[in-house]
């Protein structure tokens, strides 16, 4: 009886320890956010501060969740879409509204064009999208305060280094 | 000393004792032997059949048989055929395949006379080949601002990972008691190792018909079965005398 009660216990143990499981929360990967950095077209290495920057999506209503608005920046970060292959974002310097509610400060328009490659990353997390064959055109009008942008990285795996330089 | 005395009077007293002509036997022998019964016992898992009833997205069926090699030695298999739908957070997959486990059994139990239960230690190895579907999922990214209701659906077209085998190697420790008579239930709880690497592919191997969950970045496994068996006794053969003699000991 006695090796009867070590096996209860045995079986017991086992079955308390599978129970307890890592597998549900997403802590390994995530879709990672595109950086961009400003730099003085006139010298540069150096960085700049945008003034008042706010940042759009194209087809958004709602400026990007992932910089603050109408500050002075010099870098942010902006997701890009997981279902499509081109993202677009108005990015407005020294940006205000007038009484009306209209937008005041200087709009360029940026679309970002991208291959997207979907990476299992874990159990919980599923499929995340990474990019590559990153480029940027910046549509022209008639008063553009970016002057040019440069892609420094093509590949987009994570947000810890900068991807896209913007010069103005 | 004093024991190298002892041992030479109780050598002495053995020596006096072969003098006589005939040995006093003051504890006959019993001389009737028990025979134990020999043979096959077939079975079902009935946990598999019970959650097939009950569980939408599962079907299983897998039978266990195992064959008395000797005293306390069996050769045991196992044979099933799994099917399992599985909704995670941002996918989902089927499984389905069919598994082979071969191995041995221990038991340990020491029966009283008549009794033929077991509880028994063992091993096996495993061999599955399977297929998986995916059949929709998301693209997970935590930042809500394109996609502001939840995950962006990346399909919903099934696509098929054919194909795929695994292998493991699995501990047991399980019991078997006879209910009636030749009729046994029995539960066996198991602790896999798997061979096979799990997460090599655009979409890794999540789960194996017979070795169950495979953990992420783990490569152990657990599971368990309820089974109910026929014994089907071939031939009857002694019970060795030395064992005999050695749990006479014990007690």
């Amino acid at each position: 009886m006695k090796k009867l009660g070590y096996g209860v216990i045995l079986f017991l143990y086992i079955l308390g320890a599978a129970s307890c499981e890592k597998d549900d929360i997403c802590v390994e990967g995530n879709t990672p956010l595109m950086v961009i950095e400003f730099f003085d077209i006139n010298n540069p290495d150096t960085p700049k501060n945008v003034p008042k920057l706010r940042v759009v999506g194209q087809g958004q209503t709602v400026t990007v969740n992932t910089s603050a608005d109408r500050t002075d920046l010099n870098k942010i970060t902006v997701p890009l879409k997981t279902a499509e292959d081109s993202t677009g974002f108005f990015l407005i310097s020294n940006s205000a509204s007038n009484e009306d509610g209209f937008e005041i400060g200087n709009i360029d328009t940026i679309t970002f064009n991208y291959a997207r490659l979907e990476e299992f990353k874990s159990r919980a997390c599923g499929f995340i999208i990474t990019y590559e064959d990153l480029n940027g055109s910046l549509q022209t009008d008639t008063d553009n305060w970016i002057k040019d942008i440069e892609i420094i990285r093509s590949e987009i795996i994570n947000a810890d280094s900068t991807h896209v330089k913007i010069f103005h | 000393m004093l024991r190298y005395s002892i041992s030479f009077i109780v050598l002495l007293s053995v020596v006096s004792g072969f003098a006589q002509d005939k040995p006093i036997d003051t504890q006959p022998k019993d001389t009737v032997v028990y025979k134990q019964s020999y043979g096959i016992r077939v079975g079902l898992d009935l946990s598999r059949i019970i959650i097939s009833s009950l569980d939408d997205n599962y079907t299983g069926l897998e039978l266990v048989a195992d064959y008395r090699l000797t005293e306390d030695l069996y050769i045991a298999a196992e044979l099933g055929n799994e099917n399992k739908t599985q909704q995670e957070d941002v996918y989902n997959f089927n499984t389905s395949g069919s598994y082979l486990k071969v191995g041995i059994d221990r038991n340990t139990y020491a029966n009283w006379y008549g009794e033929q239960n077991l509880i028994f230690y063992g091993g096996r190895f495993g061999f599955s080949t399977f297929s998986n579907t995916l059949n929709n999922y998301q693209i997970f990214d935590n930042n809500r601002y394109w996609n502001p209701e939840g995950f962006a659906t990346a399909s919903e077209t099934e696509e098929e990972f054919g194909g795929r085998t695994a292998s493991w190697i699995e501990a047991v420790l399980g019991t078997k008691v006879e209910l009636f008579p030749n009729i046994y239930l029995g539960a066996s709880i198991r602790l896999g190792f798997l061979f096979t690497d799990a997460q090599d592919g655009r979409f890794p191997i999540l789960f194996v018909p017979g070795f169950n969950k495979v953990t992420w970045d783990s490569k152990f496994g657990v599971g368990y079965n309820y089974s109910i068996s026929y014994f089907l006794p071939l031939y009857k053969k002694n019970r060795k005398v030395k064992k005999i003699a050695a749990e006479g000991e014990e007690q």
